[in-house]
């Protein structure tokens, strides 16, 4: 039996955190997901900008009280990859 | 929950451990809600004193009176209402699906509502039964959506309030009904709602 390859922007646990995250809220900013995941500010940074390099996620720079805010969410295309990816590893789980 | 080191990023996954990121940070972002408690609270205790306040001067001219303190308390609940919610917004890190859902929810409550008062008013009828009728509905649906059982339950109460409501036109039964579905429809499932907002906001 063969099973699929993981998709290699999602298959890093960052980037995975991050859109796990995404996938459950409408919108998330920069401090929510650097709380959630417990990542460095530097490496979240880094992660989210190859996720929005796949087109995974869109970034939003605004201001909220006037303090920079980058809003992150999942474009449609991420929502599919993810979906995929989540079917993939049940498979490898035989779920 | 089990605690999940993101900082290694690179690393080679199991799938079992994918999964584990997954669940967990699913896990984390449900905490991330707005405080609803507040609401039902502020509401509770404002409508119970609007009732109280209706009961005591039932007896001066209906038209001034009575109308006064239910715009009173109604304009003085939409204003601190908005303030509290603004504030929470500008907080707010995070927008979600299920604080959205609900703020649409009462949004469409308020609108049902000023619309029975106006018709209901307008053909000299108490929009009491109604407007209690209405709110099990909003409060029923709220319950749902965060399912949380007391305000499932006191959804259904003021529904069987409402009913009630509709078949007696004794101003003292009425009064303690509309307070009763207040106390067992907001205040109660609004305080259970802010001691479990705290348990999930610190576990």
């Amino acid at each position: 039996m063969s099973f699929a390859p993981l998709d290699p922007v999602l298959h890093s646990q960052l980037r995975l955190a991050v859109m796990s995250l995404l996938m459950a809220v409408d919108e998330g900013d920069f401090t929510f997901l650097l709380e959630r995941t417990g990542a460095t500010r530097g490496n979240l940074s880094v992660q989210i900008t190859k996720l929005k390099e796949a087109g995974y996620i869109t970034v939003k720079k605004t201001f909220k009280e006037n303090y920079p805010n980058t809003l992150c969410r999942t474009t449609p295309k991420g929502v599919k990859a993810f979906e995929e990816y989540v079917r993939s590893i049940k498979g490898y789980l035989g779920k | 929950m089990p605690e999940i080191n993101t900082k290694h990023m690179e690393k080679n996954m199991t799938p079992e451990e994918s999964l584990k990121v997954i669940e967990s940070m699913i896990g984390q972002a449900k905490r991330s809600f707005s405080s609803m408690s507040f609401y039902f609270l502020l509401w509770g205790v404002l409508l119970i004193c609007a009732m109280i306040t209706t009961y005591v001067l039932r007896d001066e001219p209906r038209s001034v009176s009575q109308g006064a303190v239910w715009a009173v308390a109604g304009i003085l609940g939409g204003v601190v209402s908005s303030v509290h919610g603004i504030r929470e917004g500008k907080r707010n890190r995070v927008s979600n699906p299920m604080d959205r859902v609900i703020g649409w929810l009462w949004s469409a409550f308020v609108i049902t509502m000023v619309i029975t008062i106006i018709v209901s008013v307008g053909h000299h009828r108490d929009p009491g039964p109604m407007i209690t009728l209405i709110t099990g509905f909003a409060t029923f649906l709220t319950g749902q959506i965060l399912r949380f059982r007391p305000l499932i339950i006191g959804g259904i109460l003021f529904w069987a309030i409402g009913a009630a409501m509709h078949f007696t036109h004794d101003v003292l039964i009425t009064s303690v009904l509309y307070c009763c579905a207040m106390l067992f429809g907001y205040i109660v499932p609004g305080l259970m709602l802010k001691h479990q907002e705290n348990v999930l906001r610190t576990t």
